[in-house]
C-alpha cells in the first residue's frame, strides 16, 4: 500500500534541521559572543604568524601571505566543523531519553545527522559577518572559481568524515556512558595532527608522512591545501580518493558500531 | 475481534554485573567480571480488546517499565511472545512506533527550546499526519486541554501542569491506537490531574483508542479503569475488574456509628468495636455473616443513633495489602475467583 516516496521519507528529518537551526538561533548572545573571539582569533593568528616568519626563514612552499589564508580558513570551517550535532547520542544515552526516541518511527542516524546539520547550517550563516570581520584584519588570498569548486566539494567530503568521527565517539557513550576523556583526545588529535592549528607540511621526515595518511587529515588538511594551492592540481584526485577512501571506512564503522550499540539497547535496556 | 494487545509468557532477564564492595573489590570487578542475572519479567500472559482502559499496576522495581518497553518495541523479551496491533514490536519497531502514542509523566518529548506548538508541528511531519487531520486535533485538543494561552510560548517556561497537557496533545496528534501511560499524573495539583484524567477519558470514549495506565496514583485508576492488571515480582498477579478485586478484599467493612450519648456498653453481636472516640464508635464487621443493613438495625435496636457512614475499602489499601502480603483468592468466594487471574 505504501508506495516509496522519498519526500514523504525525507520529511520528519528536514523538520529535525529545521528545529534544530531554530533552536541554536534562540541563543543570540552566543553567536554574537561566538563571531567576537574568532574576530579575536583571526587577528592573534596574524600577530603570531608574521612574527614567527619574522624571526625565521620562511619554509619555502608557503608564503606568509599563504599561511595567512591557511590560518584564516581553518578557523573559518571550524565553525561548521566544530559544530557536533551527534553530542546528544551522549546526552539521551546517558539521561535515558534514547529510549523515547525509539519509540517514534525515525530512523535514528539520521535523525543525529539533521540535528547536526541544523545546527550547522546556522553556524555556517555566523560565518559571513565573521569573514567580512577577519578581512579587516587580515588580507586573504581568494583563489580562481574552479578551484573553490574543488576546496568546496573538499571540504563537504571532509564534513561527512568528521562527523562520522564524531558519531563513532559518540557511540562510545552507550558502552560507558561518558565521553569526555575520549572526546578531549579525539578534539585535540584531528585540530593538531589534522592540520586545524598549523600546515601538516610544518611536521618533520616521518612524522609529516605519517600524519598526511591519518584519516584527521581528511578533515581540515586536505580541503586547506587545495585552497591555498600548496597541493599541485595533479594531486587533487588523489588526495580527494583518500578522503572518500576514510569517509566509506567511518561510515562503514559507525553502521556497525550502531548495529552492536542498539542491540546493546534493546537486549540490555540501554 | 481478535485483541488489540496480546502477551503469552513474556519474560525478561538482564544480566547485571556483580560489584563486590570496597577498593579490593573494585579492583577485582575490573578483571574478573561475574554477572548476576535479574529477572524483571517473569511469564506475563495477557491480553486487551480494542478501546480497554487498564491501570497497569506494581510496586516499584515490579517490571512495569520492563514490559511497557518491551510492547514499545524498543527491548527484546528473552522469550515468550507479544503481538500488538497485528505486529511483533521489536520486529518491527518503527511501524510498531507509528501505532502508539507515549507520555511520561517524568519526561517530556517536547522541545525545551521551542515554543510548543514547534514540537506538535515536528510530530506532524514524523507520523504524517495529514494537514487537515492536523488542524481537526489541534483544535481539539486545544478546547479540550485548553492549550491556547500557552500554545506560543517556549517548553522550559510552561508549569508541570501546562507541560503535561503539551505532552498529552503531543502524544495524541498522530491518532494512536494504543497509548502507554506512565504515570503522568506525577506531581500534578488536584485541578491539573482532574483535567488529565478527564481528557483520557473522552480520548478513550470518543476515539476508541486503547490506554494502558501505569500508575502509583490509584485515584487514577478508581476514576478510569475497570479494570486492572496487578504484577510484583515479574509476576502478574491480578487480572481482573477493579470491583471484583475491591469484593474479594473488602470482606471487611466498616461502620461508623455516632449515639447520641457516650454509652458506657457499645459491643453489638456480629462486629467488632475497631476504635472507640466519644460518643462515634468504629465497628469492624464481615458482610458475609452480617449484611450492613441487619447490622444498622442491631445497633439501632440497643442504643439511640444520631448517625451512621459505611466506609467502602479503598483500592490504595487492597492494593497495599496485596503488595505486603501476595495476592491470595479468598476460598469463600468461588463466584469471583471466574474472573482472577487467567
Amino acid at each position: 500500500m505504501v508506495a516509496f516516496a522519498p519526500g514523504r521519507f525525507i520529511e520528519p528529518y528536514v523538520e529535525f534541521a529545521r528545529k534544530a537551526f531554530s533552536r541554536e538561533a534562540t541563543y543570540r548572545f552566543e553567536v554574537l559572543t561566538s563571531i567576537g573571539s574568532l574576530v579575536l582569533r583571526v587577528y592573534l593568528l596574524r600577530s603570531v604568524w608574521t612574527a614567527l616568519y619574522a624571526q625565521n626563514a620562511a619554509p619555502a612552499d608557503i608564503p606568509l601571505h599563504s599561511m595567512l589564508t591557511y590560518a584564516t580558513v581553518a578557523l573559518l570551517m571550524s565553525l561548521i566543523l566544530e559544530v557536533d550535532g551527534t553530542r546528544i547520542i551522549r546526552d539521551k544515552v546517558r539521561e535515558g531519553t534514547i529510549a523515547t526516541d525509539l519509540m517514534k518511527p525515525i530512523d535514528l542516524p539520521l535523525y543525529f545527522f539533521s540535528e547536526g546539520f541544523g545546527q550547522t547550517a546556522f553556524h555556517a550563516l555566523t560565518i559571513l559577518p565573521s569573514l567580512l570581520l577577519a578581512l579587516l584584519f587580515v588580507h586573504i588570498d581568494v583563489p580562481g572559481i574552479g578551484t573553490l569548486a574543488v576546496f568546496g566539494c573538499s571540504f563537504v567530503l571532509g564534513y561527512f568524515v568528521n562527523f562520522f568521527l564524531n558519531f563513532l565517539m559518540n557511540s562510545v557513550a552507550f558502552w560507558t556512558l561518558e565521553t569526555f576523556a575520549i572526546q578531549l583526545m579525539v578534539r585535540w588529535a584531528s585540530d593538531f595532527l589534522g592540520g586545524q592549528l598549523l600546515p601538516l607540511t610544518f611536521f618533520p621526515g616521518a612524522l609529516g608522512w605519517i600524519v598526511e595518511r591519518l584519516p584527521f587529515a581528511a578533515v581540515y588538511s586536505t580541503p586547506l591545501r587545495i585552497y591555498i594551492g600548496e597541493l599541485p592540481q595533479s594531486a587533487w584526485a588523489g588526495a580527494m580518493a583518500a578522503q572518500v577512501l576514510w569517509l566509506a571506512l567511518f561510515a562503514l564503522l559507525s553502521f556497525v558500531v550502531w548495529r552492536a550499540a542498539s542491540r546493546r539497547v534493546v537486549v540490555q535496556g540501554g | 475481534m481478535a485483541p488489540i494487545i496480546r502477551t503469552h509468557e513474556l519474560r525478561k532477564v538482564f544480566k547485571a554485573l556483580e560489584r563486590t564492595p570496597g577498593v579490593a573489590g573494585t579492583l577485582k570487578t575490573l578483571f574478573s567480571r561475574t554477572y548476576v542475572e535479574r529477572v524483571a519479567v517473569e511469564g506475563v500472559t495477557m491480553s486487551l480488546e480494542a478501546g480497554e482502559l487498564v491501570g497497569y499496576i506494581g510496586p516499584n522495581g515490579a517490571g512495569k517499565s520492563t514490559t511497557i518497553k518491551m510492547l514499545t518495541g524498543i527491548l527484546v523479551p528473552s522469550s515468550g511472545e507479544i503481538v500488538v496491533a497485528g505486529l511483533v514490536p521489536y520486529h518491527e519497531r518503527k511501524r510498531n512506533a507509528r501505532n502508539i502514542g507515549v507520555v511520561f509523566g517524568q519526561r517530556s518529548q517536547l522541545y525545551w527550546d521551542l515554543p510548543l506548538i514547534e514540537s506538535f508541528e515536528l510530530l506532524r511531519a514524523i507520523y504524517h499526519v495529514p494537514h487537515d487531520r492536523y488542524r481537526q486535533n489541534l483544535a481539539a485538543f486545544s478546547k479540550l486541554l485548553d492549550l491556547d494561552s500557552f500554545i506560543k510560548t517556549p517548553v522550559r517556561q510552561l508549569s508541570l501542569g501546562q507541560r503535561m497537557r503539551g505532552d498529552f496533545a503531543a502524544a495524541m496528534l498522530h491518532d494512536p491506537k494504543i497509548v502507554y501511560l506512565d504515570e503522568p499524573t506525577i506531581g500534578l495539583d488536584l485541578v491539573a490531574k482532574e483535567a488529565i484524567r478527564t481528557f483520557i477519558a473522552e480520548v478513550n470514549r470518543e476515539r476508541g483508542a486503547t490506554f494502558i495506565l501505569t500508575t502509583h496514583d490509584l485515584a487514577d485508576v478508581e476514576r478510569l479503569c475497570r479494570r486492572i492488571v496487578l504484577i510484583d515480582h515479574g509476576r502478574l498477579v491480578y487480572d481482573g475488574e477493579v470491583e471484583t478485586l475491591k469484593e474479594q478484599y473488602g470482606t471487611h467493612r466498616t461502620l461508623v456509628v455516632e449515639f447520641s450519648e457516650n454509652c458506657a456498653e457499645v459491643a453489638v453481636e456480629g462486629a467488632e468495636v475497631e476504635s472507640r472516640e466519644g460518643a462515634t464508635v468504629r465497628y469492624k464487621f464481615d458482610r458475609r455473616t452480617i449484611s450492613a443493613d441487619q447490622l444498622i438495625r442491631r445497633v439501632a435496636d440497643l442504643y439511640a443513633i444520631n448517625d451512621v457512614t459505611l466506609e467502602e475499602p479503598e483500592l490504595e489499601s487492597i492494593i497495599r495489602r496485596i503488595y505486603l502480603e501476595g495476592y491470595a483468592e479468598p476460598e469463600t468466594s468461588p463466584a469471583a475467583a471466574g474472573s482472577t487471574a487467567r
